[in-house]
């Protein structure tokens, strides 16, 4: 749920889970090429194209006896295989006083070797046929990878699910996991993005929530091998996982060998502590960090809605035309084009899986425009909810998310990791086509409506870190701004 | 159910040298009349097609005065042409000529420092202002992305780096006529329009990625330092006083220069028929004019005389950059530096892992490079590192040194050398797996290398190189006098920060 700015070549995007994680359904077979236009010299403003078509293939889903789901996609073209597994579990689960519990935990089931392999042996062995192995737990999810050649996947099948099933933490590893861990909390101060960013979800979910609460020397100071030990024989179980393998072998072969590898793994019933719902905060306000710099990191924002809310689709075109698709969105057309203030700017309207999830617009402007980027960022928040979005507009935003609808389904990996969040967080297996339907047939008076009822500029928690003698105006002038104390 | 892949005959990348010859059978390449040099793959499991176009330009083609020219140009290549993004490109065309005098002489008056006239200033300032907004009027903004947007492309963008230009985009694959018709156009007819704003966005780009970024100012100060002559020495960005007095007119000529057909490479990777495409792509960029051949980077970084250090104050934690010359990748020795990238660094098994992260827990951590900023000149070899308080930069270069000693007295195993070939070809087949990963690589080592080809002969001499290769070849490199260092000091409370005032 922590979403940063990702800096790609020229533009900087955030990256919205759902927007990239399409849907799709087309209809089968290798594409017959343009038929409407094959002139390359004509006016590409009024070329028109056939709708493409195309079926992906789907996955083949599996429930073994221990629990265990499986999802296989056989794919032959390169000799190697994939497997990617989720499990369920998160740092929203992990003590208050152990914050930092959950991704230590994952990091070193990785590298702390397991009863019969010491880690160091395990990386030797994997770095020598050229595996790539990973597992990490991160908000709402743990997830383990495997990519490897296929001559090499028995073995690397039998290490992971050594490591899944038997980790020991040896306590070197634990030692400079922690070392990782503390360093990073010293460090975290050091980029003007990362403390807006992190200072945003501390106001936005409360700093105690497990979905904005960071660790602290402290919590990372008192997490010892017992912790892990019981955080991954708490949540580590065959019943509890989702595995997903693509690339080059036999499907039935494939079950047997799954079968083997996790023989054994007894079922357990995992209870999942209750995590302490979000507080809506009934107004705004405005927080400031000085720091004596050239460029002013603005974030702001409101808790939003969850991804079973049918107003989603609606709301996922809104954003596209406020903040978020190409670059003729009214956020970069105006704060960036013609204004000049920003390199990077747009917002994300965010659904929450498990909890809510949130709208936040951000930029970043030079000192002496901070007063003048924010502003007119709050006018184009408001401006949505105040009169209808133009057809073009409208027609920009659609045609753009039905016609890259395809690159939702450009490798088998994808097609099967995406299979396995809808079960995952107890999506309908057609959810993805619903989402394309339904934005097939969103209207402007649905999205002035949802605008309306989802936007909430009177609301917003703007969080400013800058060179605040420097601004073109005080923030003071949008209402009480309240310092913030950046401690490591 | 169904099989991802139907027919398609095996492209089988299998990491053995066989598979040289089944991606060279599968590479259709073809140059256009006017030198322009295209290179395809045919893959039809998914009805999408990659395009790349790279342009061999980057920073390296720079002079002082100009620098962050050619990334400036690469934002300019996305404002239109004189179709796109234009309502009237006539009246537009007038204007901005005006803008362009209007601006030179506000530039002359500027440079006169101390002894410019104000009221001449002010003058020439608000006739710029109004000059601007003026043609605002004939803009239609992002147009060209907005077409591209509406068709459902993927992935559109741009980077520009020391070496190299490129952009990218992924279409459905009915788009192609379209992705012709408007690339063939913006390569022959762009126009720089909305120019001065754009300048101001890339002001804000370098103020987001280095002067509010500890790291990205190490490496500017790390490159100068280690190139004093050689244009590898400039920020991609370019100074900020550079980019912020350059002009439309400066700009173009660039473009002018360093765009034309025999400058660049196209490749295509997805579902298509080469054959089918060759002549749609003659008929539309192979008309494009031929330009005379750019002039070429003349200056050689020379030796150094002794090592060489640099200190950037931050607010922020240490790190430290070590920079080692070397040559470029023509050079026989380049594999040699592969291999000793891979011993040092690569994943947890790799030298300086286990000796700095594991061992001493001075670093959380630890890489190196192979080729830093380019490969087509003469470069560095690097190693990074993220010292673990308290201990210091000092400590890890001390570490750092030690293991480099241990390169030249030490052959590696033959089972360290059989590792890092095996990593490589599975590097090599995992880069191949999407279109657009394919496209890019064919794209660039054929745009810095000449040859597409070079990643498979490179292959083939990493898997040659020796212990005694990499033990001559670290005596000849790793020396004090051969070395650059730069450190990222941390100070209290931003005193080394009075920057940008610009």
């Amino acid at each position: 749920m922590r979403h940063k700015p990702v800096k790609v070549g020229r533009f900087a995007i955030i990256f919205p889970i759902q927007l990239t994680l399409l849907l799709a359904i087309l209809m089968l077979c290798p594409l017959p090429q343009a038929q409407a236009e094959t002139k390359t010299s004509g006016d590409p403003r009024t070329m028109r194209f056939a709708p493409i078509d195309f079926q992906p293939p789907k996955a083949e889903r599996l429930a073994l006896s221990n629990g265990m789901i499986l999802y296989f996609l056989e794919d032959h073209e390169l000799p190697i295989i994939t497997l990617q597994a989720m499990i369920r579990t998160g740092d929203i689960y992990e003590p208050a006083n152990k914050i930092g519990l959950a991704g230590i935990t994952g990091s070193v089931m990785r590298t702390g070797g397991t009863r019969t392999h010491r880690g160091d042996e395990i990386d030797e062995r994997l770095d020598r046929i050229a595996a790539h192995v990973s597992i990490g737990i991160d908000n709402t999810s743990g997830g383990a990878s495997l990519d490897i050649l296929k001559k090499d996947f028995d073995a690397g099948l039998a290490l992971l699910a050594d490591m899944l099933m038997h980790p020991t933490f040896e306590e070197e590893k634990l030692t400079i996991a922690k070392n990782s861990a503390l360093e990073h909390i010293r460090r975290r101060n050091d980029r003007p993005s990362s403390i807006a960013t992190r200072e945003f979800w501390k106001q936005l979910y409360g700093p105690e929530n497990p979905y904005a609460r960071e660790p602290t020397e402290k919590t990372i100071a008192s997490i010892g091998r017992v912790d892990l030990a019981a955080f991954h024989d708490k949540y580590f179980a065959p019943n509890n996982m989702i595995i997903g393998i693509t690339g080059d072998f036999q499907t039935q072969e494939m079950i047997a060998k799954l079968e083997k590898a996790f023989a054994g793994w007894p079922k357990k019933k995992v209870v999942f502590p209750k995590v302490a719902p979000v507080l809506e905060r009934n107004k705004g306000a405005i927080y400031k960090v000085i720091k004596p710099i050239p460029q002013t990191q603005v974030r702001m924002g409101h808790l939003g809605i969850k991804q079973s809310n049918p107003d989603f689709f609606a709301l996922s075109i809104m954003n596209d035309i406020l903040g978020s698709g190409g670059l003729s969105n009214r956020l970069f057309q105006d704060v960036r084009t013609r204004q000049g203030l920003a390199y990077s700017v747009g917002s994300v309207f965010q659904p929450g899986k498990l909890e809510r999830g949130f709208f936040l617009a951000y930029g970043a402007t030079r000192t002496d425009a901070t007063f003048q980027a924010i502003s007119t960022m709050i006018k184009h928040i408001e401006g949505i909810r105040e009169g209808l979005v133009t057809d073009e507009e409208l027609r920009t935003a659609k045609e753009a998310f039905l016609n890259s609808f395809i690159f939702s389904f450009s490798s088998p990996s994808q097609i099967v990791g995406r299979q396995m969040a809808l079960e995952y967080f107890d999506l309908p297996t057609d959810y993805l086509d619903q989402y394309r339907d339904n934005v097939a047939k969103v209207t402007k008076e649905e999205i002035l409506r949802v605008a309306k009822k989802y936007l909430h500029p009177d609301r917003l928690i703007i969080v400013a870190v800058g060179d605040e003698a420097r601004f073109d105006q005080p923030l003071s002038v949008l209402g009480k701004v309240e310092a913030l104390a950046i401690t490591p | 159910m169904k099989k991802w892949i139907l027919a398609v005959a095996l492209l089988a990348w299998i990491p053995l040298p066989v598979s040289a010859q089944t991606l060279a059978d599968r590479v259709v390449s073809h140059t256009l009349s006017n030198g322009l040099r295209v290179l395809m793959v045919e893959r039809h499991q998914v009805p999408t097609i990659s395009f790349r176009i790279i342009y061999k330009v980057g920073a390296a083609n720079e002079v002082n005065g100009m620098t962050g020219v050619a990334h400036l140009y690469e934002h300019m290549a996305f404002k239109g042409t004189q179709t796109i993004g234009t309502k009237d490109y006539p009246a537009e065309k007038k204007l901005i000529e005006q803008i362009e005098q209007t601006y030179t002489a506000l530039r002359a008056e500027e440079g006169k420092g101390i002894m410019a006239d104000s009221k001449a200033l002010a003058r020439l300032a608000t006739q710029f202002e109004a000059l601007q907004k003026e043609a605002q009027n004939y803009v239609i903004p992002n147009e060209l992305s907005e077409i591209y947007d509406r068709n459902g492309a993927s992935g559109f963008n741009a980077s520009t780096g020391n070496d190299v230009t490129t952009y990218m985009v992924s279409f459905p694959a009915n788009r192609l006529p379209l992705w012709i018709a408007i690339e063939a156009d913006r390569m022959a007819k762009p126009v720089l329009r909305e120019f001065y704003k754009e300048r101001d966005v890339v002001l804000e780009e370098r103020r987001r990625s280095v002067e509010t970024n500890p790291g990205g100012k190490l490496y500017e100060d790390f490159l100068f330092t280690a190139f004093a002559a050689h244009p590898y020495g400039f920020p991609i960005l370019g100074w900020p006083s550079d980019v912020g007095s350059l002009s439309a007119t400066e700009t173009e000529s660039f473009f002018k220069t360093y765009y034309g057909p025999s400058n660049t490479i196209i490749a295509l990777v997805g579902d298509f028929k080469a054959d089918k495409v060759i002549p749609l792509l003659e008929a539309s960029f192979g008309k494009i004019p031929t330009t005379p051949p750019p002039p070429p980077v003349v200056t050689v970084e020379p030796p150094q005389r002794g090592e060489r250090r640099v200190e950037v104050e931050d607010e922020a934690n240490p790190q430290v950059l070590i920079g080692f010359h070397k040559a470029n990748l023509h050079h026989p020795d380049d594999p040699v530096f592969d291999v000793i990238d891979a011993l040092l660094s690569m994943g947890r098994t790799s030298r300086l892992y286990k000796k700095l992260v594991v061992e001493l827990k001075i670093a959380v951590s630890v890489s190196t490079a192979g080729g830093s900023p380019g490969a087509r000149f003469d470069n560095l070899f690097t190693l990074s590192a993220t010292p673990r308080a308290p201990h210091t930069t000092k400590e890890l270069e001390d570490a750092l040194y030690a293991e480099l000693e241990r390169l030249k007295t030490e052959a590696p195993s033959q089972a360290e050398l059989d590792k890092v070939i095996t990593n490589i070809d599975a590097s090599l087949v995992r880069s191949l797996r999407s279109n657009s990963g394919m496209a890019g690589q064919l794209a660039y080592f054929e745009a810095v290398a000449g040859d597409w080809r070079y990643v498979l002969r490179n292959r083939d001499a990493i898997a040659k190189v020796t212990g005694a290769d990499v033990m001559r070849v670290a005596k000849k490199t790793f020396i004090k006098k051969n070395r650059t260092v730069a450190t990222l000091s941390p100070v209290e409370n931003g005193m080394g920060q009075m920057e940008d005032e610009r």
